[in-house]
Protein backbone atom coordinates (compact mmCIF):
# COMPACT_ATOMS: atom_id res chain seq x y z
CA UNK A 1 0.00 0.00 0.00
CA UNK A 2 0.88 3.64 -0.85
CA UNK A 3 0.55 6.28 1.56
CA UNK A 4 0.05 9.88 1.12
CA UNK A 5 0.93 11.66 5.03
CA UNK A 6 -0.71 14.98 4.79
CA UNK A 7 0.77 17.18 8.04
CA UNK A 8 -2.17 19.06 9.61
CA UNK A 9 -3.36 20.13 13.08
CA UNK A 10 -4.06 16.37 14.52
CA UNK A 11 -0.84 15.46 13.50
CA UNK A 12 -0.91 14.04 9.76
CA UNK A 13 -3.99 12.17 7.68
CA UNK A 14 -3.10 9.40 6.00
CA UNK A 15 -4.54 8.49 2.07
CA UNK A 16 -3.14 4.83 1.55
CA UNK A 17 -4.01 3.63 -2.27
CA UNK A 18 -3.43 0.48 -3.98
CA UNK A 19 -0.61 1.22 -6.65
CA UNK A 20 -2.30 -1.50 -8.88
CA UNK A 21 -5.65 -0.06 -9.03
CA UNK A 22 -5.73 2.40 -11.36
CA UNK A 23 -8.68 4.13 -10.03
CA UNK A 24 -7.10 4.57 -6.52
CA UNK A 25 -4.24 6.00 -8.43
CA UNK A 26 -6.09 8.51 -10.60
CA UNK A 27 -7.32 9.81 -6.69
CA UNK A 28 -4.08 9.64 -5.46
CA UNK A 29 -2.78 11.99 -8.42
CA UNK A 30 -5.76 14.32 -7.90
CA UNK A 31 -5.09 14.61 -4.24
CA UNK A 32 -1.36 15.25 -5.52
CA UNK A 33 -2.12 17.68 -7.81
CA UNK A 34 -4.62 19.27 -5.20
CA UNK A 35 -2.18 19.82 -2.77
CA UNK A 36 0.92 20.99 -4.56
CA UNK A 37 -1.63 23.72 -6.45
CA UNK A 38 -2.82 25.22 -2.91
CA UNK A 39 1.58 25.01 -1.92
CA UNK A 40 1.49 22.21 -0.26
CA UNK A 41 5.56 20.75 -0.24
CA UNK A 42 5.97 16.92 -1.73
CA UNK A 43 8.30 15.01 -0.76
CA UNK A 44 9.66 11.34 -0.88
CA UNK A 45 12.21 9.18 0.68
CA UNK A 46 14.73 7.69 -1.90
CA UNK A 47 16.23 4.13 -0.94
CA UNK A 48 19.21 5.68 1.16
CA UNK A 49 16.63 6.91 3.51
CA UNK A 50 17.11 10.80 2.42
CA UNK A 51 14.43 13.21 1.68
CA UNK A 52 13.59 14.82 -1.36
CA UNK A 53 11.32 17.23 -2.85
CA UNK A 54 9.10 16.26 -5.28
CA UNK A 55 7.23 17.97 -8.21
CA UNK A 56 5.42 14.60 -10.14
CA UNK A 57 3.39 12.60 -8.73
CA UNK A 58 4.96 9.01 -8.31
CA UNK A 59 2.77 6.03 -7.88
CA UNK A 60 5.48 3.97 -6.92
CA UNK A 61 6.58 6.07 -3.68
CA UNK A 62 6.32 4.15 -0.88
CA UNK A 63 5.33 7.39 1.31
CA UNK A 64 4.24 10.91 -0.07
CA UNK A 65 4.67 13.68 2.77
CA UNK A 66 2.98 16.78 2.21
CA UNK A 67 3.35 20.17 4.36
CA UNK A 68 1.87 23.39 3.79
CA UNK A 69 4.01 26.62 2.34
CA UNK A 70 6.93 27.72 4.60
CA UNK A 71 6.63 31.19 6.47
CA UNK A 72 8.52 33.36 8.56
CA UNK A 73 7.87 32.79 12.69
CA UNK B 1 -39.58 26.83 53.44
CA UNK B 2 -38.73 25.00 56.41
CA UNK B 3 -35.52 23.68 57.35
CA UNK B 4 -36.44 19.71 55.98
CA UNK B 5 -37.16 21.55 52.91
CA UNK B 6 -33.84 23.81 52.69
CA UNK B 7 -31.67 20.87 53.17
CA UNK B 8 -33.05 18.68 50.37
CA UNK B 9 -32.55 21.16 48.40
CA UNK B 10 -29.09 21.94 49.44
CA UNK B 11 -28.45 18.33 48.62
CA UNK B 12 -30.13 18.69 45.17
CA UNK B 13 -27.80 21.91 44.59
CA UNK B 14 -24.40 19.64 46.40
CA UNK B 15 -25.46 16.74 43.91
CA UNK B 16 -25.75 18.73 40.87
CA UNK B 17 -22.71 20.48 40.93
CA UNK B 18 -20.46 17.66 42.02
CA UNK B 19 -21.84 15.77 39.19
CA UNK B 20 -20.72 18.97 36.80
CA UNK B 21 -17.44 18.43 38.41
CA UNK B 22 -17.06 15.02 37.94
CA UNK B 23 -18.26 15.97 33.97
CA UNK B 24 -15.62 19.21 33.50
CA UNK B 25 -12.55 16.62 34.97
CA UNK B 26 -13.82 13.99 32.42
CA UNK B 27 -13.77 16.33 29.34
CA UNK B 28 -10.58 17.91 30.84
CA UNK B 29 -8.94 14.28 30.62
CA UNK B 30 -10.68 13.51 27.74
CA UNK B 31 -8.69 16.56 25.78
CA UNK B 32 -5.74 16.18 27.54
CA UNK B 33 -5.08 12.52 26.54
CA UNK B 34 -6.17 13.99 22.45
CA UNK B 35 -4.12 16.87 23.08
CA UNK B 36 -0.96 14.06 23.53
CA UNK B 37 -2.15 11.71 21.07
CA UNK B 38 -1.99 14.27 18.20
CA UNK B 39 1.51 15.07 20.05
CA UNK B 40 2.88 11.77 19.62
CA UNK B 41 2.00 11.39 16.53
CA UNK B 42 4.06 14.33 15.14
CA UNK B 43 7.04 12.82 17.11
CA UNK B 44 6.58 9.40 15.69
CA UNK B 45 6.40 10.97 11.95
CA UNK B 46 9.36 12.65 12.48
CA UNK B 47 11.18 9.96 14.11
CA UNK B 48 10.56 8.02 11.41
CA UNK B 49 11.92 10.23 8.72
CA UNK B 50 15.02 11.17 10.46
CA UNK B 51 18.69 9.72 9.43
CA UNK B 52 19.74 6.99 12.06
CA UNK B 53 22.43 9.24 13.39
CA UNK B 54 19.55 12.35 13.52
CA UNK B 55 17.31 9.80 15.23
CA UNK B 56 19.43 8.73 17.95
CA UNK B 57 20.10 12.62 19.03
CA UNK B 58 16.76 13.19 18.70
CA UNK B 59 16.19 10.63 21.40
CA UNK B 60 19.15 11.32 23.87
CA UNK B 61 19.17 15.35 23.65
CA UNK B 62 15.78 16.28 21.96
CA UNK B 63 17.28 17.86 18.84
CA UNK B 64 19.36 17.05 15.91
CA UNK B 65 21.65 18.40 13.35
CA UNK B 66 20.87 18.95 9.69
CA UNK B 67 23.95 19.53 7.06
CA UNK B 68 21.99 22.64 4.79
CA UNK B 69 21.91 21.26 0.92
CA UNK B 70 23.31 24.55 -0.47
CA UNK B 71 25.73 25.94 1.88
CA UNK B 72 26.69 22.77 3.67
CA UNK B 73 26.30 24.69 6.79
CA UNK B 74 25.10 22.66 9.95
CA UNK B 75 21.84 23.36 11.75
CA UNK B 76 20.42 22.12 14.78
CA UNK B 77 16.93 22.11 15.20
CA UNK B 78 15.15 21.83 18.71
CA UNK B 79 12.70 20.59 19.95
CA UNK B 80 10.01 23.44 19.46
CA UNK B 81 7.84 25.67 16.98
CA UNK B 82 9.40 28.81 16.73
CA UNK B 83 12.91 30.10 17.02
CA UNK B 84 14.20 26.99 17.27
CA UNK B 85 16.36 26.07 14.25
CA UNK B 86 20.29 27.69 15.09
CA UNK B 87 23.39 27.49 12.33
CA UNK B 88 26.16 26.56 14.22
CA UNK B 89 29.52 27.53 14.19
CA UNK B 90 32.33 25.67 13.58
CA UNK B 91 33.17 25.63 17.73
CA UNK B 92 30.36 23.66 18.13
CA UNK B 93 27.92 27.22 19.36
CA UNK B 94 25.04 28.31 17.29
CA UNK B 95 25.93 31.40 15.47
CA UNK B 96 22.46 32.72 14.46
CA UNK B 97 19.17 31.35 14.71
CA UNK B 98 16.26 30.94 12.03
CA UNK B 99 12.58 31.71 12.34
CA UNK B 100 10.17 29.47 9.92
CA UNK B 101 7.85 26.84 9.57
CA UNK B 102 4.77 25.04 7.54
CA UNK B 103 1.80 27.61 7.75
CA UNK B 104 -1.12 26.58 9.98
CA UNK B 105 -1.35 24.80 13.52
CA UNK B 106 0.80 22.14 13.10
CA UNK B 107 2.27 20.04 16.16
CA UNK B 108 5.81 20.15 17.23
CA UNK B 109 6.88 16.87 14.96
CA UNK B 110 5.63 18.20 12.13
CA UNK B 111 7.11 21.53 12.33
CA UNK B 112 10.60 19.96 12.97
CA UNK B 113 10.39 17.47 9.73
CA UNK B 114 9.25 20.50 7.75
CA UNK B 115 12.06 22.78 8.80
CA UNK B 116 14.40 19.51 8.45
CA UNK B 117 13.52 18.73 4.54
CA UNK B 118 13.15 22.25 3.95
CA UNK B 119 16.90 22.74 4.68
CA UNK B 120 18.15 19.46 3.22
CA UNK B 121 16.22 20.03 -0.05
CA UNK B 122 15.78 23.88 -0.66
CA UNK B 123 17.99 25.60 1.93
CA UNK B 124 18.06 29.25 0.42
CA UNK B 125 14.48 29.28 -0.40
CA UNK B 126 13.38 28.09 3.02
CA UNK B 127 15.84 30.74 4.58
CA UNK B 128 14.71 33.64 1.79
CA UNK B 129 11.32 33.56 4.00
CA UNK B 130 12.45 32.75 6.88
CA UNK B 131 13.21 35.70 10.20
CA UNK B 132 16.95 35.85 11.40
CA UNK B 133 17.66 36.55 14.65
CA UNK B 134 20.17 36.52 17.20
CA UNK B 135 21.01 33.77 19.77
CA UNK B 136 20.92 35.92 23.30
CA UNK B 137 21.12 32.57 25.48
CA UNK B 138 24.44 31.16 27.07
CA UNK B 139 26.45 29.29 25.48
CA UNK B 140 26.34 26.49 28.28
CA UNK B 141 22.50 26.01 28.20
CA UNK B 142 22.82 25.10 24.21
CA UNK B 143 25.39 22.65 24.29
Amino acid sequence: MATQIVMDHTGDTRHYFDATDREAVAEAEERFRQLTGAGFTAAVRTASGDAMVTRSFNPTAEETLFFSRLVGG
Amino acid sequence: MSARSLLIALRRVGASLARYISEVQAARARYRARFATREERGVNLLREWLSPKQRAQFDAKRYFDVIGCDSKKRYRIHYGHTTNVHEMGHDDLPSVGWCFGPQGQLVVGDVMLAQKIALETYEYSALAVANRFTIRFSSRSLR
